[in-house]
């Protein structure tokens, strides 16, 4: 890991020296431990600032902003680091017009997945977690009057289990060696999907419930770039704005619905919510569905057409009377 | 007691389904009073968000209905929405709200019959289901 | 006043979709049209036809807004129940007598509730259902009829035939019953005739074999179609006719009257290979694990994706195709057909069926003989109307023009194109001027209601005790009174009679309204006439809501008379509740530049360009080569025997010696800017560049000979195409082959894989130039191997002469392709050993050959992708340009203003190409006939400032009317989009609305209903 932070500082410094961009987006460390921060570049002095490791869970993707602001036109290439998610959520924006590729270079990084710290709580307890070093498949972490050897796959995000794409698909530079893919890997809900219908529904009502309506989730969604979003319409209103369960459930829904095809399960918005709702489950459910019907895997190819604009004769329509 | 009557909201596009069902009519073809429908252009205008809003306002069901594939007066409206209920379908049943309560089918403007059929299975399904309570706002 | 005025008027006889689609076009262009009709409804064969090939579209349901389009055009006057009985005096100033038949019920005052119907206590066989259903004396043809009144049968009504009865008299509370009604002569003075009364079915019961009439279970394919429509008389659930059950094995047989020289129908019907493959596919579809077998000759699949349908049927559907002629069908016990029929290497065999359905040919229709003397027009050997080659809409007299099947078997989409095409031969007889309005009618001025409080206005219809006698009207006005923003409400007797419409208007003035809703049928009928009211009264049209409460619910729930009181009151208050958030809407006028650009100067794009610039409209005619005449500079004659290169000098003249045209020459278009009334267009000739400013865009842009690599083609010259074999027939060239023995191959790189379509001509022109070179040297031996041999239509006949002249057909499959190779393998241009599988002598048989002919598909060209993407119109898989529909709007694309036409949409003959440009220039001039055209009231908006720029809309819409702008936010052409909303759900930050189904109003009538 630091070697490729090493490596990081200098690909990056490089870059600016050069001047072939005089922004970088990465991460540096958080106020706390086990937490990053999103950080901006713009100073040589500054790089060695940058971090990278299991801790950068941020999707960067989110900072890009937008091309077409007039005020953007004539600026230089902006540099974002990007793990796997991060990249793909970038080829998205690609897609989606919402930046054109030349605007950017990216910086790509290999990922081994990246930590949930609710998981962390569930193995430590309420303990304040003061330093973690990782080793091979292991995290040791240290608190006050604590020292716990943890396996890695038992903190790290549940999205980072499944994911098969660690690495950018499309990068300009790429830094450190590209984690082996598994391939076996696959978004997977089953022992969701196992239970009744009504069980599902206990299990959503009761996290759904937890949200408190603070749109953590949205704000840590590289997607959700929206103008307006749907919930904070008027004319009509379609939905109410306080946690009343069904215009949270629905809010919910929706958004899933919204981020439909789109959605890279980066696992961002589960992390962001600070009252831990599993949100990740419904991205996930979305991304098998729309591979399983559409043959479609968000974030690969930016001259896609993204599957929701899309058609074919012979979609699936068992489902239709 | 009377027998509760479940009501269910029907989105029906102009040129097919709305069509079908006023043969259906046409022919006199009997089928349960339990839909109250909207018509709409073309089952691509139907954003899944007034279904949701459907469910929210306690409709024990929600039928749309639109050209079959190929018919559609706006050339690809009905390939859109089939895409976009599929998902929606899918993402209703895992989430755990029961598969009859959100319902779709094609039916052309020459399928009186059908529609009656259609009519009849969904009001059966949802009968079936007992009054929506999941999404339903109190 | 002189006789020789000019004249507007224009006759249209038939109102099947040729006459349909002839009678909107002319209107369109500012003729009065008057279309006769002779059954009650318009529309003619389609309504009968359950789907539509190659597409499985529900014929009604793209036919119906044609047929509504039709009655409602204020240019067109229908004659239902009439005929023609004949014409005199001149071209340009015709008259015409008409026999319009009595029906007994007067159409203003009829309100289509079928009361009468219940009543009636004769009962009639049914024709419209092909005698498999019975209707009743007083009656409407079918269900969706146009015009909707009932008529009265007066050859078997009770009282016109013994004088007793009246029933239907009594129980009509519209008082729409006459028995006082007579035949009328109407006399009309037009300019110019179109004749479109189509075809009659061919009767089966001339061939005895086949038991049609003594087996219940032979049908023809006409009775089959209404069984599988979902609206016939078996609500589309076929069963065996002699045991009411499923069928299992059913057998098609085709040519039934068809390609049959003893019966004199040595034609082909064009229709009955692709509508039987429908069938079955259809059958397939509603009877799970039936086997259909088509009992064929050649499959005739030579249509735009016939051949992929014809595949999909083979491989997808487990259609089976047996290629035999049935010998004979006999009955055994349980009305079990056994079908007797050769196979191909001879071999006798026997089969079991459930039903056999007969393909059944297109005849001239019977009185055709007796209607052509009235008109004194000639007719051709078979009984369709006579017309030359190149001129294949003119009848043998001046001013008198014939489209759809009446010529000669046409599908559908040939009979649009005929029908648009006659019209562009019309014009030069009927005194047409551009058009400066685009309502003929006058409104009173609308009134400013934006900013007003909601005024609704609630009406409330009885329908006699169609609606009242089910649904409790005085409990439902009780309920609308007291809702919020209704003003008014009144239950009417009848909504749609003229005096309830003009109480609508004096309480709108009387209480100030400024929304109206109306509870009573359907929208799909009656929303233009409601609209019209509201006009009239001074109100914007689309302050209007419908509340359907008699087909969709007193209708459908007559036994649950307070059920459905409830939900018509749900219905009512929904209507209300979106009323109150309708606004009014304009409909854009769009400016129409009174130019044409013509893309392509072959025979398509001159004919094109002639038709425009002849009504006195400048066409631009751009051509990439150095001199006009395309593909055609390679044709030397036809089967018909008329001269294809006089036809071309004599268009190239016509073209350069018009003013209107200006031609540019080795011209390429750079870009294509604007659209419908306002083109812009930038072309380069050599190194000038010129900007071009139009109204619209024909596509003439041809395809071409696909560059062969098989066949030794390129390696040897005794390999040559078909058309540089026809450029050595007519040049002295010839004669160095020696030909003694020739070989042509057929569907050289067609229908296979890469180009899973038929080309079309290559079957006639094999035949033709077999003729040819038989006229040249009678000895020499000919062998053609084909696939299927698809000389469609007449051109069947020349086959026929073909074999008659010792011309030897030998067919071959894909399996097992002719093999060639040189005699003299160290002579690269020896003579040539052809190979291959003869079926019927089931070996191998090896010619040598002194020439081989390959026919060689219809490539699309390359060059069409890029022209398809500055048009920004689609192109099938093929390559070829795709039109908006396949069936019915076969010159058009989705987007408006621009047409196609000749091979650019697919392969076709010299004729079809000409009449497919005359009807590609026809539709054009709908548009540039017309000073301004209106855009759709009901279509999309964007609120900029919700735009995110994501770019979904734009893939999504049909019509290429939105664009993202400069700034990343999507903007929405008005003069393109047509309101289909898909954009709008789609859009996930609500920045696209569609007026008139806005998600304000959706919302509001959502939440109107009570749970």
């Amino acid at each position: 890991m630091e070697n490729i932070e090493k490596q990081l500082r200098e690909t990056v410094k490089k870059l600016l020296k050069e001047k072939k961009v005089d922004l970088v987006i990465g991460y540096s460390k958080g106020t706390l431990p086990l937490h990053s921060t999103p950080v901006f570049i713009t100073h040589e002095k500054d790089v060695d600032n940058l971090i990278f490791d299991a801790t950068c869970g941020n999707n960067l993707a989110k900072y890009l902003g937008k091309s077409r602001k007039p005020k953007t036109k004539n600026r230089k290439p902006i540099g974002i680091i990007v793990k796997g998610c991060d990249g793909r959520s970038i080829v998205q924006h690609i897609v989606e017009n919402q930046i054109k590729r030349e605007e950017i270079i990216i910086i790509g990084v290999p990922c081994d997945g990246v930590i949930d710290t609710r998981k962390l709580e569930e193995k430590v307890g309420r303990k304040e977690v003061l330093k973690y070093q990782v080793e091979g498949e292991k995290i040791i972490v240290e608190g006050k009057d604590f020292k716990n050897s943890l396996k890695k796959k038992e903190i790290l995000s549940d999205s980072c289990l499944m994911c098969k794409y660690p690495n950018p698909p499309v990068y300009d530079i790429f830094v450190g060696e590209p984690v082996p893919v598994n391939e076996n890997r696959k978004p997977n809900t089953d022992n969701l999907e196992s239970l009744s219908p009504d069980k599902r529904w206990e299990y959503f009502e009761k996290e759904i419930s937890k949200c408190i309506r603070c749109y953590a989730c949205r704000n840590a969604c590289p997607l959700c770039y929206c103008e307006e979003c749907f919930v904070d319409q008027s004319g009509p209103q379609w939905f109410g704005k306080s946690p009343d369960l069904s215009d949270t459930m629905i809010f919910h829904i929706v958004r899933t619905l919204h981020t439909a095809g789109r959605c890279v399960s980066c696992g961002a918005c589960t992390r962001a919510c600070p009252t831990g709702v599993n949100l990740a489950p419904l991205g996930i459910r979305m991304e098998k569905e729309i591979k399983d019907r559409f043959g479609y895997t968000a974030g690969l190819d930016t001259e896609a057409t993204p599957p929701m604009a899309d058609w074919n004769e012979n979609d699936k329509q068992e489902f239709i009377m | 007691m009377k027998e509760w009557q479940p009501k269910i909201l029907a989105f029906l596009c102009n040129w097919c389904s709305y069509a079908g069902a006023d043969l259906a009519g046409v022919s006199r073809i009997q089928y349960p009073p339990n839909i109250r429908v909207i018509r709409v252009p073309c089952s691509g205008r139907i954003n899944p968000i007034s279904i949701m809003k459907c469910l929210q306002n306690g409709f024990d069901g929600v039928l749309v209905s639109g050209c079959h594939p190929g018919d559609c007066h706006y050339i690809t409206g009905n390939y859109y929405a089939r895409r976009k209920f599929a998902v929606l379908k899918t993402l209703l049943e895992f989430i755990g709200i029961e598969p009859g309560r959100v319902q779709f089918s094609w039916v052309s403007a020459g399928e009186g019959e059908k529609f009656a059929e259609v009519i009849k299975k969904v009001t059966e399904d949802v009968k079936k289901l007992g009054p929506a309570k999941k999404l339903v706002k109190i | 006043m002189s006789s020789n005025a000019p004249n507007k008027s224009v006759l249209v006889v038939g109102a099947g979709i040729a006459g349909i689609q002839a009678s909107l076009d002319l209107a369109e262009l500012g003729a009065d049209v008057h279309l006769i009709e002779e059954t009650p409804s318009i529309g003619g064969r389609m309504p009968q036809l359950d789907k539509t090939f190659p597409t499985n579209d529900c014929s009604l349901c793209i036919l119906a807004p044609k047929m509504s389009e039709c009655a409602r055009h204020p240019g067109i006057t229908l004659h239902p129940c009439s005929s023609l009985t004949s014409i005199s005096g001149e071209p340009g100033n015709f008259v015409c007598e008409i026999t319009e038949q009595a029906k007994y019920v007067d159409p203003e005052k009829c309100v289509a509730c079928g009361l009468c119907e219940q009543k009636c206590p004769t009962k009639v066989v049914d024709e419209f259902d092909m005698h498999l259903r019975k209707r009743k004396a007083i009656y409407r043809y079918f269900l969706q009829s146009i015009p909707s009144n009932y008529v009265i049968d007066a050859e078997h009504c009770l009282y016109l035939t013994k004088g007793a009865c009246r029933l239907c008299e009594k129980i009509c509370e519209a008082h729409a019953i006459n028995f006082e009604d007579k035949d009328k002569v109407i006399s009309l003075n037009c300019g110019a005739v179109v004749l479109s009364s189509g075809i009659d079915p061919h009767d089966p019961i001339v061939h005895a074999q086949y038991g049609y009439k003594r087996f219940k279970n032979v049908v023809t394919s006409l009775e089959f179609e209404r069984m599988l429509s979902a609206s016939g008389p078996l609500m589309g659930h076929v069963t065996v006719p002699s045991n009411g059950k499923e069928p299992k094995r059913i057998a098609f047989i085709q040519c039934v009257g068809s390609r049959d020289v003893e019966n004199k129908n040595d034609y082909c019907s064009s229709v009955c290979c692709m509508y039987a493959i429908k069938q079955a596919i259809i059958a397939k579809e509603h009877i799970k694990g039936l086997e259909p077998t088509i009992f064929f000759m050649d499959i005739r699949a030579f249509g735009k994706d016939f051949d992929k349908y014809y595949e999909r049927a083979e491989s997808q559907y487990g259609v089976k195709f047996v290629r035999s002629k049935v010998a004979r069908i006999s009955e055994s016990n349980g009305g079990t057909l056994r079908l007797r029929f050769s196979q191909e290497n001879g071999k006798r065999k026997e089969e079991d069926f459930d039903m056999a359905i007969l393909s059944i040919g297109l005849e001239p229709r019977k009185k055709m003989e007796k209607f052509a003397d009235c008109l004194d027009i000639k007719l051709d050997e078979y009984g369709f109307a006579r017309t030359s080659l190149f001129e294949p809409l003119n009848t043998t007299k001046d001013g008198i023009f014939v489209c759809g099947a009446m010529s000669g078997p046409k599908d559908i989409p040939e009979s649009v194109m005929s029908a648009s095409g006659a019209v562009a031969e019309c014009t030069k007889f009927l005194a047409l001027e551009r058009q400066e309005k685009v309502s003929k009618k006058e409104f009173p001025p609308e009134k400013d209601v934006i900013g007003d409080r909601p005024r609704v206005g609630v009406f409330i219809c009885h329908c006699g005790i169609n609606i009242a006698g089910v649904v409790d009207v005085p409990q439902a006005v009780d309920f609308a009174k007291n809702l919020p923003n209704v003003e008014h409400t009144e239950d009417l007797l009848y909504a749609c009679s003229q005096d309830c419409l003009d109480t609508i208007k004096e309480k709108i003035k009387e209480h100030n309204l400024n929304r109206v809703v109306v509870a009573s049928c359907t929208p799909r009928t009656h929303e233009p006439l409601f609209r019209e009211t509201l006009r009239e009264a001074g109100l914007n049209q689309y302050l209007f809501e419908m509340a359907n409460i008699r087909d969709q619910c007193s209708w459908a729930h007559m036994n649950e008379p307070e059920l459905a009181t409830e939900k018509a009151k749900d219905l009512i208050q929904m209507a209300i509740a979106k009323a109150r958030n309708l606004v009014p809407l304009k409909r854009l006028p769009i400016d129409i530049n009174p130019k044409a650009l013509v893309i392509g100067g072959g025979l398509a794009g001159m004919t094109a360009a002639l038709v425009v610039a002849r009504a006195g409209y400048e066409v631009h005619l751009v051509e990439k080569d150095s001199e006009l005449g395309g593909n055609l500079k390679d044709i030397y004659s036809t089967l018909e025997g008329d001269d294809p290169q006089k036809l071309l000098q004599e268009t190239i003249k016509e073209v350069k010696e018009n003013n209107s045209i200006t031609v540019y020459t080795n011209a390429k278009i750079e870009e294509i800017a604007g659209y419908i009334g306002n083109f812009k267009t930038k072309v380069k000739t050599g190194n000038k560049k010129s900007e071009i400013e139009h109204g619209i865009v024909v596509v003439a842009t041809g395809a071409k000979e696909y560059e062969t690599k098989e066949y030794l083609y390129g390696k040897n010259k005794r390999v040559v195409t078909q058309l540089e074999f026809e450029k050595l027939l007519h040049t002295e060239k010839i004669k160095e082959y020696k030909p003694r023995s020739i070989v042509m191959i057929q569907c050289v790189n067609s229908r296979e894989e890469e180009r899973l379509y038929c080309s079309r001509v290559c079957c006639g022109a094999a035949v033709k130039n077999s003729l040819k070179l038989k006229e040249i040297y009678p000895s020499a031996d000919i062998y053609v191997l084909y696939r299927d041999v698809r000389t469609y239509g007449l051109k069947e006949k020349y086959f026929g002469t073909a074999r008659d002249k010792g011309i030897v057909f030998i067919r071959y499959d894909l399996e097992h392709k002719p093999q060639v190779e040189p005699m003299d393998k160290d002579n690269p241009d020896s003579k040539l050993l052809i190979k291959t599988m003869d079926p019927i002598l089931d070996a191998q048989v090896v010619i040598e050959a002194d020439l081989l002919v390959l026919s060689v598909s219809i490539d699309a060209l390359q060059e069409n992708k890029e022209l398809a993407k500055l048009l920004k119109v689609p192109l099938n898989a093929d390559g070829f340009f795709l039109e908006a529909h396949v069936k019915l709007r076969p010159v058009d694309f989705a987007t408006d203003g621009i047409f196609v036409c000749g091979l650019a949409h697919g392969p076709k003959y010299i004729e079809e190409s000409m009449v497919q440009a005359k009807a590609a220039a026809s539709r054009a001039l709908t548009i540039l006939s017309k000073k301004t055209i209106e855009a759709e009231g009901t279509i999309c908006w964007v609120n900029p400032d919700k735009c995110s720029g994501c770019g979904v809309c734009v893939e999504i819409c049909a019509y290429s009317a939105i664009e993202l702008n400069e700034e990343g936010i999507a903007e929405i052409n008005e003069a393109l989009c047509k309101g289909c909303g898909a954009c709008t759900a789609s859009c996930r930050s609500g920045a696209i609305d569609l007026r008139g189904f806005t998600d304000d109003q959706i919302f509001e009538a959502v939440n109107a209903v009570e749970i």
